[in-house]
């Protein structure tokens, strides 16, 4: 499997802190990949500095072998890189399908001319777009909501909507800033099984932060760990659980030296 | 009748004479003289109907004593075709529903308001007539005012020579206004006998409710004033007195506002293109039926419409404040002025002698030189932009302003290329075929008619250029650059293009709006761009509705239109417009016609339903629309004089 993505020494510095501290990552191609670690591990930072959100100060983050680095954000989605965000962003006075078609954005070509003009080619582009946009809405299980304003749909709808809107742009990386945030069991389950169809009917790569260990170990196919901005393991969702650093950085110091002590016992 | 209700007509009719006392302090009613009283009446008695109406909206305590529950569903106040089948609806609360409450509370609040009117009238009758000098800076107009109230010459007055009876006829017309207001909104949600005839009289017109009815007559409004409009111009007819040329314009105003509604109003579908149709004949026949200076008047509205559009795509689509949209108007007008005026400065005719060109022949007609003003406004629009691109919200007002204030020093002090102070003079006149239009027209179009018709024909481009725009995937570039840059620019859109487009496209507008103002005004001076000219613009579109072009013909017509209807009160007509606009701002923070995505945002809980039953306006946009569009047309059209 090759590398779809490979992050290389990436340090972002905020004044004097460290944010991402050189974190070396490879995402494989078709993968299902997590990254996770306690609040303010830099995993967020991370995803900014692939997105162009963020420049890092040092390092490189190579795409399908080019760098994305000093790119701005509206040429990274070009290039196929794709985000949903952690506190929901979507643009909230817009109807589900609108937040569609603004993600398929870079993908319309016809001219401002063509639409004053409403050009044939121009109507069929719109026509095409909003069927395309229907289509990501039912994908993601929106479908019949197309016409809501996006403020007005629960709080798991506009998760999807975020997911939806994402895959507007026909990305093959797609970034889930902790997509199932807030959700409850059985908006998990399906976000879950979401994860799973974008990956196994879509092709796309999924690159996802994630606070809950249940999705995190069940969908997951490998695990990174950031702490303090440092990426301290890497591995399947079974090494990555049993690593005694994670461990430490998850529960203090003491409880992993007792888990020590238990294992030595044993 | 409960006590609850009474206090509350006994409120309704303090805030109906509030409100006509504002409209006495404005001077309506000398304005209208013999027949102000039945017409404030009538605006009395529209404002009751609208209180009631919205009280048997809601499940009211008040009118509709303690059947509340079974009103949840709000019936028989839809517009249009679903009024009619709720039909049955309609029938059972006939039968569940009794009583003389909403008479009665019309009654009171009529009576409160008619017995204040002639309170105060009275005082100040007597007053004068008494030689009591009342205030010197009410005394321009007071007197004429009370006078058209008591409907008396000003004279008699003086001579303290009013009957008492005149002071009871105006009780009476409130009581009676308010009564009419009552029986009206029974007719149709209460089913009390005493509005039997009244529901007779609407089911015969219209075929089904008194609300179809009420949509006939509302669409039909525009016509018939365009129609009176056009018999006044008649010669030797006259209405009013001596104002006619005022009144005209008042009602040219309201006939261009009520079309707009009427247009809502309409059903969508055939109805609405035959409207549509009517209203464009009827809108584009009024430069050749208005006189000069109703011409002057609505041409400039129609150039700030223009200018209110432009602005619209930057600061309702765009969600970038500009405060220095002046400086594109400008650049327009000075542009077409270089090109056009016998004026040359120094360094270019020095050029143009060489090329063999006379320096004091213009350079190039209107329609030549309209391309040039466009592009040359556009490219001010993009040199403002490039700055102010990384610029947000308060920070890019400020830079903004700072450019309008540039351009119009630029004017001002490089005398040697824009004659300075002294203004550019004797700007061309635009063509029509090669001759002025008077002469193509036989007379029936005055220059300034033809300034106003170019208004028209430009505003309705740009309207219709901007809509395309905003309908297209560059307007969801733009609204979704409102919503959250950042976002924006990560889901693929390309923030320093899109945001230059803005700028370009409005200051392109604005450039044409500039180019025909300066054809307006023949002559220009710096002092005709200055800062004001960017806050009328914004506040025009703020009042109107941000991001709704009908909503900014409206707030055109009340702050370009109104101030000029006003201009007999000269001493109170900024007060009274401030005062117009803070009032306007309080009632209705979306402006006039807000546009449909504002509207979700509205934390008015009248409108939240539709924000809160987004599976309704699915249904139907057509008729929710209507509905929401005749509640305002009504409350518009009181609000207008």
């Amino acid at each position: 499997m090759t590398a779809l993505l490979s992050i290389q020494q990436v340090t972002k510095v905020f004044g004097g802190l460290t944010a991402v501290d050189s974190v070396d990552l490879d995402i494989a191609e078709r993968s299902i990949t997590s990254l996770i670690g306690p609040n303010g591990a830099g995993k967020t930072t991370l995803f900014n500095c692939m997105t162009g959100l963020h420049r890092p100060e040092g390092g490189e983050i190579l795409f399908s072998g080019r760098s994305l680095i000093g790119l701005r954000p509206d040429e990274i989605i070009d290039r196929g890189v794709a985000r949903t965000y952690q506190n929901i962003r979507l643009f909230g006075r817009m109807t589900a399908l609108e937040n569609v078609l603004v993600g398929q954005h870079l993908r319309l070509q016809a001219s401002h001319w063509s639409a004053v003009l409403r050009t044939s080619r121009q109507q069929a582009e719109e026509r095409a777009a909003r069927e395309f946009g229907r289509e990501l809405l039912d994908f993601v299980g929106l479908s019949g909501r197309e016409e809501v304003v996006s403020t007005n749909l629960p709080y798991g709808d506009q998760r999807l909507l975020e997911v939806a809107r994402a895959l507007g742009s026909r990305p093959s990386l797609l970034l889930l800033d902790e997509p199932a945030a807030g959700m409850n069991p059985s908006e998990t389950d399906s976000m879950m099984d979401l994860v799973h169809r974008l990956r196994d009917e879509k092709g796309i790569t999924v690159f996802l932060i994630e606070h809950d260990m249940k999705v995190v170990m069940s969908i997951s196919e490998s695990v990174a760990v950031l702490d303090y901005g440092e990426k301290i393991a890497e591995g399947t969702p079974e090494e990555v659980r049993s690593n005694a650093r994670v461990i430490e950085a998850y529960l203090g110091p003491e409880v992993a030296v007792q888990e020590a002590a238990v294992k030595a016992v044993h | 009748m409960p006590l609850e209700t009474a206090t509350g007509a006994v409120r309704t009719g303090l805030i109906a004479f509030a409100f006509l006392s504002y409209l006495i302090l404005i001077g309506i009613p000398g304005r209208i003289g013999g027949p102000a009283l039945p017409v404030l009446a009538l605006i009395a008695a529209l404002f009751f109907w609208l209180k009631l109406r919205r009280e048997s909206n809601e499940p009211s305590r008040e009118a509709t004593g303690q059947r509340q529950d079974s009103f949840d569903d709000k019936p028989g106040w839809e517009i249009g075709p679903r009024a009619a089948s709720k039909g049955s609806r309609l029938r059972d609360l006939l039968h569940t529903h009794s009583g003389t409450a909403p008479i009665l509370y019309g009654l009171l609040a009529g009576l409160t308001t008619g017995l204040l009117i002639a309170i105060v009238s009275g005082i100040f009758a007597a007053a004068m007539g008494n030689g009591i000098a009342i205030q010197p800076v009410l005394d321009k107009i007071v007197p004429l005012n009370v006078a058209a109230l008591i409907g008396v010459s000003p004279g008699q007055i003086a001579q303290s020579d009013v009957s008492f009876i005149r002071f009871i006829f105006q009780v009476l017309l409130f009581a009676g206004a308010g009564v009419l207001a009552g029986l009206t909104a029974a007719g149709g949600g209460y089913g009390l006998k005493q509005a039997a005839f009244l529901d007779r009289l609407t089911t015969h017109l219209s075929g089904a409710t008194l609300t179809s009815a009420g949509r006939f007559a509302g669409m039909a409004l525009p016509f018939v004033l365009l129609a009176y409009i056009a018999w006044l111009g008649l010669p030797g007819v006259t209405a009013f007195g001596t104002n006619e040329g005022t009144v005209r314009l008042l009602l040219t105003l309201i006939a261009t506002g009520s079309g707009l509604f009427t247009l809502r109003l309409s059903r969508p579908g055939r109805e609405q293109m035959a409207v549509a149709v009517l209203l464009g004949l009827g809108v584009f026949s009024m430069p050749f039926i208005l006189d000069q200076f109703q011409n002057s008047v609505m041409g400039l509205v129609f150039i700030f419409v223009m200018m209110g559009l432009g602005l619209n795509i930057v600061v309702g689509y765009a969600g970038l404040l500009d405060l220095g949209y002046v400086a594109f108007f400008a650049i327009g007008a000075y542009t077409y002025a270089f090109l056009s005026a016998p004026f040359s400065s120094p360094y270019i005719s020095g050029l143009l002698i060489l090329l063999g060109i006379s320096p004091e022949s213009p350079l190039l007609g209107y329609w030549m030189a309209l391309p040039v003003a466009m592009l040359t406004a556009a490219v001010g629009g993009i040199l403002l932009g490039i700055p102010v691109l990384r610029l947000r919200g308060d920070y890019l007002a400020i830079v903004t302003l700072g450019f309008g204030e540039i351009i119009r020093l630029f004017m001002l002090n490089l005398g040697e290329l824009t004659n300075g102070p002294r203004g550019i003079l004797e700007i061309s006149q635009p063509a029509l075929f090669g001759h002025t239009p008077v002469d193509v027209t036989f007379g029936l179009l005055s220059s300034q008619g033809w300034i106003f018709l170019l208004a028209l024909v430009s505003s309705a481009l740009v309207a219709f250029v901007a809509t395309r725009l905003n309908e297209s995937r560059l307007g969801r570039a733009w609204f979704a650059m409102q919503e959250d840059e950042d976002v924006a620019e990560a889901t693929g859109v390309h923030l320093v293009r899109t945001k230059l487009l803005a700028f370009a496209i409005g200051a392109t507008f604005a450039g044409m709006a500039g180019q025909l103002y300066a054809a307006r005004q023949i002559n220009i001076f710096p002092e005709n761009f200055s800062l004001f000219v960017s806050i009328d613009a914004l506040a025009l579109i703020i009042v109107g509705g941000i991001g709704s072009p009908a909503g900014i013909v409206l707030g055109a017509l009340a702050l370009k239109g109104l101030p000029e209807v006003l201009r007999g009160v000269d001493e109170y007509r900024i007060v009274t417009f401030a005062a117009l606009l803070v009032i306007m701002m309080i009632v209705r923070p979306d402006g006039i016609l807000p546009s449909a995505r504002r509207r979700i945002q509205s934390p008015d809980p009248e409108e939240a339903g539709a924000a809160g039953e987004p599976e309704l306006r699915e249904e139907d946009p057509g008729l929710r629309e209507n509905g929401e569009a005749l509640a305002k047309g009504a409350g518009v059209r009181e609000e207008d004089p």
